[in-house]
């Protein structure tokens, strides 16, 4: 039976993240989490991988207590377990401390086949899990994937479609291998009201720090992450170009092609 | 870890053994001058062979040092090979800080030997500085949609790993210095790669598509309305130019992704761009950096945009194209 | 029949001057988009002058300028109209209200926003959600302003639980015909004090007077909603489901209904298909969208399941939650900009917004697809199935214009007299303007006709706010 893991993150819908002009920090107050965009397609293609060979669908991530909404959302599209890894000493992470928590964890509840993760996240953007959790599974690695064209169960292999830089590839890999997939051909479907409810009332899987045995306090949180961020700031800007503001817009319009003359 | 008895700074040369990614060759030349403030040398490292005409290149940007790799094994590219080779040359070479090109490929393995090395990997940086005092290197990347920067610094392990975007810096080689080479004889069992490259098919030569070597593009921000799409275009071929756009945009599923302008889509280097509903994220401006004239539209009067422009005009977007329109055609 | 006075360039110098030259336009310089709405096929007509005031006493200084000189005057908010309401039809002056776009106050032991009428509606409703109220009116063109809402009192999507525009509006200024300034309304929720001429202000298209300030009504906002997706087999079973969902004590805040070739056409356009078109192995042929709100997450749950039990009842394929603010995103940007794709697509475009009793909706739609197949003209329709108000385009591609203006026009006709035999309404939020005055008089018969004629004439003797407009007889481009 197959056997699917999909790592999802909540995160803050940054698009609507401001600046207080005034200290320079972020206002995250009254700014929605949400699930991560991406991860909504990796979900996608998950469920469908399930729905046509058969097998399970695991969704885990690494956050706070509200981060089960998230979870709750993977399983009313379709996933059948959900698994919440939140304690205060897995803060501050980088990517290398969450994916390891995320892979001890994992190994708690069975050997997965295949990895999916979205190909990066909307707020830390690093694009850096995705390859990190792979080291971390020892699987093999499609990024890029538009389609999935081929499961073979006997040869444990999976072929894709990648759409890189310059062409498309079809490549093949074997098992356990990590997948992050493209927007286009999968985009997350609406739950009908029977998923949903069960998704509302689904038992959640919780692990701390303390219930994944044999994890090293030194290799989480901020300790086991070798990236910090000394200091951040708002992005420097130079002075206003010139400004250009006639009493019409045609005038204004006149104005500007009057001085592009030379470039144009 | 002592950092302190890990020395110079190298560059991945990505290349497909007839021509090098740029991208290699722009981070030749930043590093060239990072290494030279930190007082380390600047290491090329290639896998594989490379024409004499590409190797002068990479060496035109400086390089102290080449360290080429031959073998079986490394072609065609494999994650899983190139993985453990930067695992390997890092554990027996110990050099400061790895370099590596933002490309598909290298997104793919860099964080991967981080990872199985273990040390810290930032991607996406657009500044990088070293710190004298503490002997690291700051990473200066856009952060949450490119509403903040954030440094980020890798203050105990080594080497310290960096992903770089094309087209992030400028590829401005100052000329050859005396360099040594040191060939590395290793290969990698082909049974260990996971990942067979069945076949690749070429994407059609669209010029459309292509922004890197436009001279004037008309560029459009999330505040575009669907339906106006078309005058923009018109705008762009009465210019003889393209049409591009910003992430958003992409999002919204109105144009393709190689139209989309900024860190993590094209570099452009026109000579007149003119931006239209642009709010001028951090992230969409790093792609702008060697526009020659930047001409912005926005009905805000406080958007970003207008600090990266030589002109700017507060007012509607789709009224101001359509006035160019009317006295460009007339 | 009205004469009025060309604009001499003195009056331009004059009018000007009331309102500085920065915020004045005239003769070639006035801009296209002021001669047209969203609508073009009713005809452009291009304004004299366009000025662009910024109080209530500079509105009153034109007018005054403009009674004295008989000028005919044509107020403007964004121009997102679809019945050519702010088009100049006898030229004159066109006062846009784009630059009265400020919120004024909030008043938040009252729960009313006093504001001016250019803000926009998506402005006004963003900035009440920041103060955690809701302006309960929802009009599909977020972008239109509230003042433009005002006077054709638009209604729009959360109409079924909350109302229209017209309740919720307490109180405002005026500037009459003759410049002078009237306030109507307080900020009280009761009234039983004489004729209400601020309800005959409400709809009245800028032909009574210019509305310069608002005092609108807001309440809490829901603690939380969902919407809900109902594919049906085709319209009429969709719309069978509409009386059951709204006996089954849901308060719904909003019902709408859409047919299948308008979200295959939106799929197409924006390149992201929202709506499934396969569901549970059936193709959809049509779907009613609900929103629910409720003050938790049990409230809400409980009400899902009873408009699931109707749903199913009903015949849906299936009933889907949109319950994830990225779903809910998704849903609502695809429903709000079907109007979007359908001027995209669309080369030569008219319209209807009748309103018809619910139990009419289906048989209205499957005579008007009859009739417009026909005619041979492509036909677009989703609407408001809560209230029965119905969002109908003809569209052609291939077309000459005046063939298609007679198809058009044929069925119309058609279809106004099937609305008429259906006892339903010409306009349920667009309004008249003139593209509409036939239908609104043989709707409403000549006595109201007349008497809505007469009222015009006690607010605006001379016959110069709006010509031509909802009641008003005035050939196009008529003057001295």
């Amino acid at each position: 039976m197959l056997n699917i893991l999909v790592c999802v993150k909540q995160v803050p819908d940054v698009n609507l993240v401001k600046i207080d002009p005034e200290t320079g920090s972020l206002i995250r107050k009254g700014v929605p989490a949400i699930l991560n965009p991406y991860d909504e397609n990796a979900l996608e293609a998950a469920i469908r991988l399930k729905e046509h060979y058969g097998g399970t669908v695991t969704c885990i991530t690494m956050g706070p207590d509200q981060a089960e909404e998230a979870l709750r959302e993977c399983l009313a599209a379709g996933a059948d377990r959900a698994v919440l890894l939140s304690d205060r000493a897995f803060a501050n992470a980088d990517t290398l401390a969450t994916s390891y928590v995320i892979a001890s964890a994992a190994r708690l509840l069975g050997y997965f086949d295949l990895i999916f993760c979205g190909k990066e996240s909307l707020d830390g953007a690093t694009g850096q899990m995705a390859s990190q959790l792979a080291e971390r599974f020892d699987a093999s690695q499609l990024s890029c994937v538009a389609e999935i064209l081929e499961l073979d169960e006997t040869a444990r292999s999976i072929t894709a479609k990648r759409v890189l830089e310059n062409g498309t590839e079809r490549t093949r890999a074997s098992w356990p291998c990590l997948l992050t997939v493209e927007k286009t051909n999968y985009r997350p479907r609406i739950p009908n009201l029977k998923q949903w409810k069960a998704s509302r009332k689904a038992e959640i899987l919780r692990y701390t720090s303390r219930t994944i045995p044999g994890l090293d306090p030194e290799k989480i949180g901020d300790p086991g992450s070798p990236t910090k961020v000394p200091r951040t700031y708002p992005p420097q800007v130079g002075e206003r170009g010139r400004m250009l503001c006639e009493e019409s817009p045609e005038k204004t319009v006149k104005t500007l092609l009057g001085l592009l003359a030379d470039v144009l | 870890m002592d950092k302190h008895s890990y020395h110079d700074m190298w560059v991945y040369v990505e290349h497909d053994g007839n021509s090098v990614q740029p991208v290699s060759l722009e981070l030749c030349c930043e590093i060239r001058k990072l290494a030279d403030v930190a007082g380390e040398k600047l290491w090329a490292v290639i896998v594989g062979e490379l024409a004499k005409e590409e190797l002068a290149r990479v060496l035109d940007c400086g390089v102290d040092k080449l360290l080429i790799v031959r073998g079986e094994g490394w072609t065609p590219f494999s994650v899983d090979a190139y993985t453990q080779l930067f695992t390997e040359l890092c554990r027996e070479y110990r050099p400061s800080a790895v370099f590596v090109g933002g490309s598909i490929q290298g997104r793919d393995f860099a964080p991967r030997f981080a990872c199985r090395l273990p040390t810290g990997c930032t991607s996406d940086a657009t500044e990088l500085v070293y710190d004298p005092k503490t002997g690291d290197i700051e990473f200066i990347e856009p952060a949450v949609g490119g509403k903040m920067m954030a440094v980020i610094t890798v203050p105990e392990m080594r080497p310290q790993v960096g992903t770089i975007r094309p087209g992030t810096f400028r590829y401005s080689p100052t000329g050859p210095r005396c360099c040594e080479t040191v060939y590395e004889e290793r290969s990698f069992p082909l049974e260990k790669i996971r990942a067979e490259i069945l076949d690749f098919a070429p994407d059609q030569e669209d010029d459309s598509l292509n922004l890197a070597d436009a001279e004037v593009i008309v560029c459009i921000g999330n505040a575009v309305k669907a339906e106006a799409l078309p005058r923009y275009r018109q705008l762009a071929q009465l210019l003889g130019g393209k049409l591009a756009c910003t992430r958003p945009v992409f999002d919204r599923g109105l144009l393709p992704f190689k139209l989309v302008i900024g860190q993590s889509g094209a570099v452009v280097k026109p000579k007149l761009l003119f931006s239209f509903g642009v709010s001028g994220a951090v992230n969409h401006v790093t792609g702008l950096s060697d526009a020659g004239c930047i001409v912005a539209v926005n009905k805000d009067p406080d958007a970003a945009i207008f600090h990266y422009s030589d002109y700017g005009i507060v007012g509607d977007m789709d009224e101001i194209c359509d006035l160019l329109l009317q006295q460009l055609e007339g | 029949m009205a004469y009025y006075n060309r604009l001499r360039p003195e009056d331009a110098e004059a009018l000007k001057q009331r309102v500085g030259p920065g915020r004045f336009s005239a003769g070639d310089s006035v801009k296209e988009a002021y001669s047209h709405d969203e609508m073009p096929i009713y005809g452009r007509h291009r304004p004299e002058a366009v000025l662009q005031p910024v109080s209530t006493e500079e509105v009153a200084a034109i007018m005054q300028y403009c009674a004295a000189h008989t000028i005919p005057v044509t107020v403007r908010g964004a121009g997102t109209g679809l019945v050519g309401g702010c088009v100049p039809l006898c030229g004159g002056v066109v006062l846009s209200m784009e630059k009265m776009n400020r919120i004024l106050s909030y008043d938040l032991n009252n729960l009313v926003v006093h504001t001016q009428p250019g803000v926009l509606l998506c402005d006004l409703a963003a900035d009440a959600l920041a103060h955690g109220l809701m302006y309960p009116p929802d009009p599909g063109e977020k972008t239109a302003t509230v003042g433009g809402n005002v006077s054709t009192n638009a209604g729009g999507m959360r109409a079924v639980k909350y109302g229209v525009t017209r309740d919720y509006v307490l109180a405002m200024t005026v500037v009459l015909p003759s410049g002078e300034i009237l306030k109507l309304g307080k900020t009280v929720c009761k009234t039983s004090s004489g004729y209400s001429l601020l309800h005959l202000m409400i709809g009245s298209e800028g032909t009574l007077g210019i509305i310069t300030e608002l005092t609108l009504k807001l309440i809490p906002k829901p603690l939380r909603d969902v919407s809900l997706i109902l594919p049906f087999e085709n319209i009429a079973k969709a719309i069978a489901s509409v009386p059951a969902i709204k006996l089954a004590n849901l308060d719904p805040q909003s019902i709408e209904f859409m047919e299948r070739d308008i979200v295959d056409s939106s799929a197409a356009f924006t390149g992201t298909p929202v709506f499934p078109t396969v569901v549970n192995g059936k193709e959809a042929g049509a779907y009613i969208l609900v929103t629910l709100v409720g003050d938790s997450e049990t409230e809400l749950s409980d009400k899902m399941d009873r408009l699931g039990a109707v749903a199913e009842a009903a015949g849906a394929y299936d009933t889907l939650v949109v319950w994830t603010d990225n779903l809910k995103k998704d849903v609502w940007a695809a429903r709000s900009a079907f109007l979007t794709v359908i001027e995209a697509e669309t080369r030569l475009l008219d319209e209807m917004d009748v309103v018809v009793p619910v139990d009419k909706i289906a048989p209205f739609l499957v005579y008007t697809h009859e009739e417009a197949r026909q005619q041979g003209v492509r036909v677009r329709s989703f609407g408001h199935a809560g209230d029965g108000n119905l969002h109908i385009y003809c569209c052609s591609n291939d077309l000459e214009e005046d063939e298609f203006k007679r198809r058009v026009k044929r069925l119309m006709d058609a279809c106004y007299a099937k609305c008429a035999e259906f006892e339903g309404q010409v306009s349920g939020e667009h309004s008249i303007g003139h593209a509409k005055k036939r239908y609104l008089r043989e709707s409403v018969g000549e006595t109201a006709y007349a008497l809505m004629g007469a009222i015009k004439r006690v607010f605006d003797p001379d016959g110069i706010l709006n010509p031509g407009k909802v009641c008003h007889e005035a050939e196009e481009g008529e003057r001295c």
